[in-house]
């Protein structure tokens, strides 16, 4: 009979791992010097893996706050939102985010995690059809698993797939397309300008989860969909605490009917208990120097363009990311363990991010950094980053000669590519594809149309024949050569011709139609 | 003193709206792209001193799978349309090189005709800044054809003679209508016009006696050897132009691109053409060949005409009683300059032309601000004979 524990005692992973000193999760934190600094078993080390983007978790300012909020308030709501746990600080916070946000409405849960799950299952039916990224947040998919509806999910970023599947989707059905704003491990940002396309188009609502963008893009700091100037088509945005905010929880905000229908209707904010007043108080006061400080997106921004164009410099790959999420790829898993391990006892905290969060052979050393790293720290890291890379052969001794500079998602960079630069795209794409004619377009020609484009194929062959280089002549000159090479494929050239024939007067009608 | 910004808002202000009528579209087919390079010849039916290029070469030269210069750039072309029918047409080009070269984010448009109206203008400038812009472009530099290695600039002075080979034309409206669209100057271009019946100064003379004696050896092609002369001029060429505005370093395969269309005119007249070597090192060197364009202006666009060769017949024949050289490129290597090296192939050139019959040619382009280049034409007796513009926008 099978034990349910069993899975347990059989996992392997976790022993092999710690047995090698490779292990590199649950790193117990003892003391935080300005959040950029950590001490861990004894030692300071550089944190260059928190989401911490702007630096707001040591901020003197938020911790003041937290700290008059538990004096006011105590230390828990001792209750759901619903019932007893509403403090006039909550009903604070979610005025002041519908408003940053510039949404009708907007809802705090206690945690991200918890806010994906609670509009996922409240909102979705048994007849939706939600279609969610394959790299989306975890918190998603299992949000998708307790509503009812059917999941679609694209492959990463590939809109030519998420425009099938909805194509292919029941045309009666609600529909959703649900995406991170930007993704978390690597750091690159959905294409939001053709999922909305995609949306209008198929009349489907578009959620963007902006837990790492919210406070980071944007000149206001209000995520993906300002960044691409997509407000007013993204229909429901959601953001966390935990990141930029400096605090602990979530906030989704969309219309005013579909907030207030999560908030009664949907169990894990319903049966669960609201923010503690600390993490509210934080929230809000960190809100505040979101909107006050602009400055720090800025320097959070510089920081990421540096590190990016330092660790490429070094031939070291970023990928797509465009964001302060700057993922270093290893490619080998235990390659990355040693890295992440090497980096550590120098000093230097990074994640080290393996399968099945990154596909195999992938694997990756996730770096974050925050708007108050300085430049010393910032340039410690990428020096030892060099050392390391070189001596566990992930990028070579010298520095290559060039290479591509990042784009950082800079407010502004982006221009909106709408409908008319999309049609040129598609025109370069197409440009060649209306090579030669066939029989059956000749057939429609005048005689006079004819005999201008025999006059015009002289015209080009004079030209070439005007133009010919050596090389041309000799190739011509093996050209015999090359069709007696071919001449089986030649050889069925009648029956070619036979068969074109025969449907080009199927085609053309010349026997009667039955 | 007006800050910019004031007049670049006052400029935006008056900027003309583009037409309502005129339809702006991507040019998607081949037969769309035989429309654009053809509506050049339409357009200008009428314009006794226009050249007509040969269709069958334009249309390479827009093309991708044949223009090296596409390999790396990115071009798209427009065409304005009104009731079905073309009034104007635009290229949009992104050269990343170009951008590398000095870091700057710039957009590129050209081949640009249109009717006399701001309207339909400002709508195909619309297009290209757009396209350009969804690029992450700044800014729009142009006309250029399509880059500045190949013929560029809009004709401001100098109207009321046939172009240059090599070198742009274009209707008299058209300064007004970039100016209306919210254009600014961003450099001139100057042509130089040199009578061969001009004696050369006498310190040009002494000059190139003295760097003679010096041991400048100079000589002209080598056409047995075209291939080894052609890495010679390549490399003087990136060499010298370096530090030039607007300059942007040529693939192999595109020197080859346009040293190819030059064979046939280096071959025909190997005598004006000379490489200036110093210690056998070759250091300069001077391009000049027969106006083409006589000849082009004789074929009317096509090599044959009904499947006959007539076209090319006519260009043999106008190409024998052509008198008019265009002096394309003299180059020197840094180091070498402001040592008279230009005087010594400058005389020789001028000799070798008079003795081949030659009346008179076009020197150029040099840009304005060029000032080294500039005072040696005109100390040589050149005079200024066209001004060519580059016009820069905000996208």
């Amino acid at each position: 009979m099978a034990d349910v524990f069993d899975k347990c005692s059989n996992w392997k992973d976790y022993k092999i791992a710690k047995a090698t000193g490779l292990y590199p999760y649950f790193k117990a934190i003892e003391a935080s010097h300005a959040s950029t600094e950590v001490e861990i078993d004894g030692k300071r080390i550089i944190m260059v893996g928190s989401n911490n983007y702007l630096g707001l978790a040591g901020d003197p300012r938020v911790k003041e706050a937290a700290h008059e909020a538990i004096r006011k308030f105590g230390t828990t709501c001792s209750g759901s939102r619903l019932l007893n746990g509403t403090l006039s600080l909550h009903e604070e916070l979610e005025h002041r985010l519908a408003k940053f946000l510039n949404r009708e409405a907007a809802l705090v849960v206690s945690t991200g995690f918890q806010t994906n799950l609670a509009t996922m299952a409240g909102i979705l039916g048994r007849h939706d059809i939600v279609f969610s990224d394959r790299q989306n947040h975890a918190s998603l998919l299992d949000g998708i698993r307790l509503g009812y509806a059917t999941e679609k999910r694209y492959r990463h970023n590939d809109m030519e797939h998420l425009e099938k599947l909805l194509q292919d989707a029941d045309p009666d059905a609600g529909k959703l397309i649900v995406t991170d704003g930007v993704f978390s491990m690597e750091g690159d940002l959905c294409n939001l300008p053709k999922i909305v396309e995609l949306a209008q188009k198929y009349k489907a609502r578009v959620m963007t989860d902006d837990a790492h963008a919210m406070g980071v893009l944007g000149e206001k700091g209000r995520g993906t969909a300002e960044y691409f100037g997509l407000e007013a088509q993204t229909d429901l945005v959601m953001g966390t605490f935990s990141k930029s905010f400096a605090s602990l929880g979530g906030v989704i905000a969309g219309p005013f009917d579909v907030i207030n229908y999560i908030k009664h209707k949907s169990r894990p904010v319903v049966f669960s208990a609201s923010m503690t007043p600390a993490a509210v108080a934080a929230a809000l006061k960190a809100l505040d120097i979101i909107e006050a400080e602009p400055q720090r997106r800025a320097r959070l921004l510089d920081i990421a363009e540096k590190m990016h164009n330092g660790f490429r410099a070094m031939g070291f790959d970023t990928g797509v990311s465009v964001t302060p999420v700057v993922p270093v790829f290893v490619g080998d898993q235990v390659k990355c363990f040693r890295m992440w391990k090497q980096l550590f006892e120098v000093g230097i905290f990074t994640n080290p991010v393996i399968p099945p969060a990154v596909e195999p052979g992938h694997a990756l050393l996730r770096t974050s950094y925050m708007a108050t790293h300085t430049d010393e720290q910032l340039d410690r890291v990428l020096e030892q980053f060099e050392r390391i890379g070189r001596k566990l052969k992930v990028i070579p001794e010298t520095r290559p000669t060039s290479y591509t500079p990042v784009k950082i998602a800079r407010p502004g960079t982006y221009v909106i590519r709408n409908e008319a630069s999309q049609r040129w795209a598609a025109a370069s794409a197409g440009l060649l594809a209306d090579r030669g004619f066939s029989l059956e377009q000749i057939a429609r020609m005048t005689p006079g149309e004819v005999a201008n484009k025999l006059f015009d194929a002289v015209e080009t062959l004079t030209w070439r024949a005007a133009n010919l280089q050596p090389d041309d002549l000799k190739r011509l000159s093996t050209a015999p050569l090359k069709l007696w090479e071919k001449r089986s494929g030649i050889r069925n050239l009648p029956g070619v011709l036979l068969e074109k024939g025969a449907n080009f007067f199927m085609k053309n009608g010349t026997r009667p139609e039955a | 003193m007006i800050p910019a910004s004031v007049l670049e808002g006052a400029r935006a202000r008056h900027a003309v709206k583009p037409a309502a009528d005129v339809d702006i579209a991507p040019v998607r087919t081949t037969s769309e792209r035989d429309a654009f390079v053809r509506f050049q010849l339409d357009h200008y039916r009428d314009d006794p001193n226009f050249v007509p290029p040969i269709v069958a070469e334009r249309r390479d030269f827009v093309d991708p799978a044949k223009n090296p210069f596409l390999e790396h750039a990115s071009l798209q072309l427009f065409l304005a349309r009104r009731n079905g029918k073309i009034v104007g047409r635009i290229a949009a080009i992104d050269d990343p090189h170009y951008n590398q070269f000095h870091n700057t984010e710039v957009g590129f448009f050209g081949m640009f005709e249109s009717v006399n109206e701001p309207g339909v203008a400002a709508a195909l400038f619309d297009a290209a800044a757009e396209w350009v812009r969804s690029r992450g472009m700044k800014s729009m530099l142009g006309p250029v054809n399509l880059s500045t290695n190949h013929d560029c600039g809009l004709l401001v002075e100098g109207f009321g003679s046939p172009p240059a080979m090599m070198m742009p034309y274009n209707p008299r409206y058209y300064p007004a209508l970039f100016e209306a669209t919210g254009f600014r100057k961003a450099k001139d271009l100057w042509t130089y016009e040199l009578s061969t019946s001009v004696a050369p100064p006498e310190e040009v003379l002494r000059a190139a006696e003295r760097l003679r004696e010096e041991g400048v050896r100079v000589r002209p092609l080598n056409l047995r050897d075209l291939r080894s002369e052609r890495r010679i001029l390549k490399q003087i060429y990136n060499a010298m132009l370096g530090r030039q505005w607007g300059f942007v370093p040529m693939s192999d395969a595109e020197f080859d691109f346009i040293a190819e269309r030059l064979r046939p005119l280096a071959v025909l007249r190997s005598e004006l053409c000379f490489i200036a070597e110093v210690d056998g090192e070759p250091v300069a060197f001077s391009l000049t060949f027969p106006d083409a364009n006589v000849g082009l202006k004789a074929a009317n666009g096509y090599l044959t005409r009904f499947g006959l060769p007539i076209g090319l017949a006519r260009l043999a024949w106008a190409t024998r009683a052509n008198d008019r050289l265009r002096v394309l490129m003299l180059g020197i290597k840094p180091g070498f300059q402001k040592r008279g090296i230009d005087a010594v192939l400058y005389t020789e050139t001028l000799r070798a032309a008079r003795a081949l019959g030659y009346v008179g040619g076009e020197l150029g382009w040099t840009c304005e601000d060029n000032h080294l280049m500039n005072r040696a034409l005109e100390s040589m007796g050149a005079r200024r004979y066209r001004t060519y513009r580059i016009y820069e926008r905000k996208v």
